[in-house]
């Protein structure tokens, strides 16, 4: 039976938009997934679950346009193991830019670990305004995207594939102002404040 | 101001100059990025964690030239340099804005800065063509008005980087 393990790379991975995202996938996924958070602790209890698996997805956000320091660490542990079965690895990634394609160097370099440490690369899910996506009517195109992901990695028939909020640039940036100054203000802090020029107050 | 940010020690670098600030980041401790987005929405311009980080990101963003030395993995920037990169986003705000027709943060009083990086370990024709690309990502969120990149093995860094911070004087 086939069975997707879900790695959540996220720094903040119990509240994180990735969770958020995993849980969509498991939801329209057919077979069988677990879902774990990666943490510095957990590294080498995951790696043994792996045989167990015939599909690996990782899920997480860009951070400084490549994977997080988070999914590095694990992935540079899991080099020094080799697995008795392999998985397929899958990508699920999202950044807070309107862009899916600013995902593309961290792919990248999730094909090029693969290609070194000899796992199969699998399906791809670019996910552009990762940030708010799930809170507006455009869950419905999101929805969409993670359920043909879910279906590519269950049939084996492995696809790239991207979604975004579908409106333009300009109304995208007000759009993401009004969602960063509502978050402010659950924090007591105005978007004066956050606009600040100041780096450690010089 | 010129600034050395490396992932290892450099011995060409440890007597004091007056010319540059050159920090080990190897030595210092910085945790990872918690992703709380308090730099932004709490105490925006600093970071929650108050650890050697908070001493680093204010001299990049100061820098006009800065040079990176950093160990390359899986095409990218390895754990100690990718650190102190995600550990510096308080130096942008959450706002974004649009840059080269493209969505990016907004810079917070970071000067524009010649980049170089030298980028070292084995590394394969695919490692050198990523991390290309990466940086060109990066020129634009980190306010890079041009970059060099210099690879080459680990045994190699220190010519380097001599070469590199001579070439500074020389300019």
């Amino acid at each position: 039976m086939d069975k997707v393990l879900i790695l959540n790379a996220s720094p903040r991975a119990p509240r994180s938009n990735s969770k958020e995202y995993a849980k969509l996938f498991s939801k329209f996924y057919h077979g069988k997934t677990e879902y774990l958070d990666i943490k510095r602790t957990n590294h080498a209890a995951l790696i043994e679950k792996l045989s167990d698996f015939s599909d690996l997805l990782f899920v997480f956000p860009l951070y400084a346009d490549s994977i997080p320091v988070t999914l590095l660490n694990f992935l540079k542990d899991l080099e020094q193991v080799t697995p008795a079965r392999k998985p397929t690895i899958s990508v699920l990634i999202n950044c807070g830019f309107i862009e899916p394609q600013q995902n593309d160097i961290a792919v990248e370099m999730m094909r090029l670990f693969c290609k070194e440490n000899g796992y199969p690369f699998g399906s791809v899910l670019k996910i552009g305004s990762g940030e708010a996506i799930l809170s507006t009517p455009f869950q419905v195109f999101l929805n969409a995207k993670v359920k043909k992901l879910a279906r590519s990695i269950f049939l084996h028939r492995y696809q790239v594939f991207q979604v975004t909020m579908p409106i333009p640039k300009r109304m995208f940036l007000k759009a993401s102002s009004i969602y960063w100054e509502e978050y402010g203000k659950r924090n007591g802090c105005s978007k004066e404040e956050m606009q600040t020029m100041l780096i450690e107050g010089k | 101001m010129n600034l050395v940010l490396s992932d290892r020690s450099l011995a060409c670098l440890e007597e004091n100059r007056s010319d540059l600030t050159y920090l080990d980041l190897s030595k210092l401790k910085i945790a990872n990025c918690v992703g709380c987005f308090g730099c932004w929405t709490k105490t925006p311009g600093r970071c929650v964690i108050r650890d050697d980080a908070v001493k680093v990101y204010p001299l990049i963003a100061a820098s006009d030239r800065i040079l990176y030395v950093s160990r390359i993995k899986y095409g990218g920037y390895d754990t100690v340099m990718k650190t102190i990169l995600e550990r510096s986003i308080p130096v942008q705000q959450a706002f974004i804005r649009l840059l080269d027709g493209e969505t990016h943060h907004v810079q917070r009083r970071v000067l524009p800065k010649k980049a170089t990086i030298i980028g070292y370990g084995e590394l394969s024709s695919a490692d050198r063509q990523i991390f290309c690309r990466l940086v060109e990502r990066n020129a634009k969120n980190m306010c890079f008005e041009s970059h060099t990149i210099h690879f080459c093995s680990e045994d190699e860094v220190e010519d380097v980087v001599r070469r590199e911070v001579a070439s500074w004087t020389r300019s």
